[in-house]
């Protein structure tokens, strides 16, 4: 096992991975931008050390600077946790050619799988089900022919996309023109390379995905699905394992599928390997991301099976001790992402300062995050403030235990998405696990609270405004506490005189 | 006494009776222009514990609520039920004056930390009530803000580039 290693990440994901290394006693170093210096992951390590300025373009990404601190600290391996350099094959690369132990995939398999068009040959090659659409970046003159082929509705989407960015939805033969430019304008401005591919828009999808693991010596496993159909503007809000929509069979198959792309690249570490379900139980690959997932605890709380800890296991060169078959699904776990974010204002962040916080907890409450009472949301990162997961032995356990945990958090200062999600986990579609990635788009009513539930609010605003000019007043009232009034008693009763 | 908060272009009024330690409430909502509401609760028996700053325990006929409290000065953060409500309490005078016609002078302010992306309008650029006036960028999302008014641009306040903070100036807009 590794003495020390670098997390070359921040946020609850950071927290994440320093939690999983105490587990190994592994000694761990954080790297810092400025705006970070007060970041639980900071005072979480056992080192830490400044990378630059808050844009991560001038921290974060910058792979020397990193290397750096990789070297100047002695860590012998480096987590590069989700988002920032975890699929940047040239990072990969870097510490396999400086002799740094990358927790994560060969370089090689990162190369492979980022890039849409080579991942698709890939599954295909595989002999995995995609959906119909053109072999790789197409000419427009190319894409409209093949658009007719497949028949509208279509999807085009950017070849080095990915958040949603570059993508296009076109339902009718008029639009195809205008909207092929505007994917290819967002292309060019998001990633600088506007080459796009098209495919067949399946109606009404649900985004399954399957984990999968491996080793160094092939041994690849599945822990099987998570459910990830609630999106906003393509991100992933509420994500939730098993699948309510797929049986045993579709899922022995669904691993199936996932373990035979991962071997087409030899897969190492942690990986995910996302499909598209239609409404009549078919699967096609989508992509694999090559790295931890967000919502990779719902995974852990109905296998049992730490991922981020296998993660470095696997790393250090150990091999996986179980075979598929010893691997089962025990209840059912939710993950709700608590953004700071207005739901009312289209999703619009909200940067400040968390003025008062109080986080649920209870069995089976799982809380992931690295904010506090106090807390500063900085406009530079991604607004998730946590990701609240909750196990129940059934999918409407665990519902309910999330509607509890939910109702148990209390948030001033940024604006939040919990009433939001409250309402989703109450609203009778979602309890049937009718979801679908158009869900949250077909209910616009449960983005504002209802009008019946104001009137609490509006008491205590009022309470506010009472108690701010009897200030003094209230605090005289504030009752003896009972255990000293009950303490009074037993040293009355006890006193021998009486 | 009588407390009227405004809330998303709607007003409220509640009013706390209280007796000796009794505390009773009545709640009234006037319609808005999106979302109708009228409706009154009548006289509710009302008991609050002050946990801790901003933590009150609130039993309104028997139904228990846990909610955060933020007050500063005339506006007053409640969250309740995972939802932030952001009131602000107003006197019968100001609610006169918020009635008036919007006139003169109206200012674009950056909502949140960000970074000024593109200026579509330059000064004396004429401008329509909701059209895009300048982009801001926070959080890796684009944003565009739209002149609140029919006008003219009175004075831009900054460059594409610049960083700025939350409530700064961005835009001056002059109905002419």
């Amino acid at each position: 096992m590794f003495n020390k290693i670098l997390i070359a990440n921040r946020g609850e994901i950071a927290v994440r991975i320093i939690r999983a290394a105490r587990d190994l006693g592994v000694k761990t170093v954080a790297v810092y931008s400025d705006a970070d210096r007060r970041s639980l992951h900071v005072a979480m390590a056992d080192e830490a050390y400044p990378i630059g300025p808050p844009a991560p373009g001038e921290s974060y990404l910058v792979i020397e600077k990193i290397i750096d601190v990789i070297k100047r600290s002695g860590a012998e391996a480096v987590h590069p946790g989700y988002g920032f350099l975890s699929e940047n094959n040239s990072f990969a690369e870097t510490c396999e050619k400086e002799g740094i132990v990358f927790i994560g995939p060969t370089s090689e398999a990162i190369r492979l799988m980022g890039d849409k068009i080579t991942a698709r040959r890939i599954a295909q090659e595989a002999k995995v089900l995609l959906v119909p659409g053109s072999e790789g970046a197409v000419s427009d003159v190319e894409a409209e022919v093949i658009a007719k082929r497949i028949g509208y509705p279509i999807m085009v989407k950017a070849s080095a996309g990915g958040g949603g960015k570059g993508m296009r939805l076109v339902r009718k033969e008029e639009d195809f023109k205008g909207s092929l430019r505007m994917a290819r304008s967002e292309a060019r401005s998001a990633f600088g390379d506007d080459s796009v591919y098209i495919e067949k828009f399946v109606e009404r999808p649900r985004h399954v995905e399957i984990q999968v693991i491996g080793d160094s010596y092939g041994n690849i496993l599945h822990l099987f699905e998570r459910e990830c159909s609630v999106q906003r503007r393509h991100q992933k809000v509420i994500e939730e394992a098993p699948s309510p929509a797929i049986g045993d069979d579709t899922r022995r198959k669904m691993g199936e599928v996932a373990v035979r792309v991962a071997k087409a690249v030899s897969y190492r570490s942690a990986g995910t390997i996302e499909f598209i379900l239609d409404q009549n139980g078919n699967f096609y690959f989508l992509e694999m991301n090559t790295r931890i997932q967000v919502e990779h605890p719902v995974t852990e709380m109905i296998t049992g099976f730490d991922i981020v800890k296998w993660m470095i296991r696997i790393a250090a060169g150990e091999k996986l001790p179980f075979r598929q078959d010893d691997l089962s699904i025990k209840g059912h776990a939710l993950e709700c992402r608590v953004y700071a974010e207005d739901p009312e204002k289209n999703f619009l962040p909200s940067p400040g300062k968390l003025e008062y916080l109080r986080t649920p907890s209870g069995p089976g409450v799982r809380d992931d995050s690295s904010i506090y009472n106090g807390y500063e949301v900085t406009p530079f990162y991604d607004p998730m403030l946590s990701k609240l997961i909750v196990w129940g032995g059934t999918r409407q356990e665990a519902i309910k235990r999330m509607r509890t945990a939910l109702c148990e958090y209390i948030v001033l200062g940024v604006k939040t998405n919990i009433g939001f999600l409250r309402r989703i986990m109450e609203n009778e579609e979602f309890v049937r696990g009718e979801i679908d990635t158009s869900f949250i788009e077909r209910h616009p009513e449960l983005l504002p609270p209802s009008l019946g539930e104001i009137s609490p609010a509006l008491i205590a605003a009022a309470l506010a405004m009472r108690n701010s000019t009897k200030e003094v007043e209230t605090s005289k009232q504030a009752p003896a506490s009972n255990w000293k009034l009950l303490s009074r008693k037993l040293a009355v009763s006890r006193n021998p005189l009486i | 006494m009588m407390y009227t908060f405004k809330f998303q272009d709607q007003t409220y009024k509640i009013k706390l009776e209280e007796e000796g330690r009794q505390t009773e409430v009545e709640i009234s909502g006037t319609s808005g222009t999106d979302r109708q509401c009228s409706f009154t609760e009548k006289k509710i028996p009302l008991e609050f514990q002050k946990i801790d700053e901003s933590f009150y325990s609130i039993i309104v006929d028997g139904r228990s609520i846990g909610a955060g409290i933020l007050k500063k000065g005339k506006k007053v953060e409640v969250f309740v039920g995972g939802d932030l409500y952001e009131f602000e309490s107003i006197s019968e005078r100001e609610r006169e004056i918020s009635k008036g016609v919007i006139s003169g002078v109206q200012e674009i302010k950056s909502p949140m930390p960000s970074r000024v992306v593109k200026i579509l309008k330059t000064n004396d650029d004429g401008v329509k009530e909701g059209e895009g006036v300048i982009v801001i960028e926070a959080m890796k999302m684009e944003s565009e803000l739209k002149s609140p008014i029919e006008g003219k641009v009175k004075e831009v306040k900054v460059k594409e580039g610049d960083a700025v903070e939350s409530g700064t100036v961005l835009v001056l807009i002059s109905s002419e």
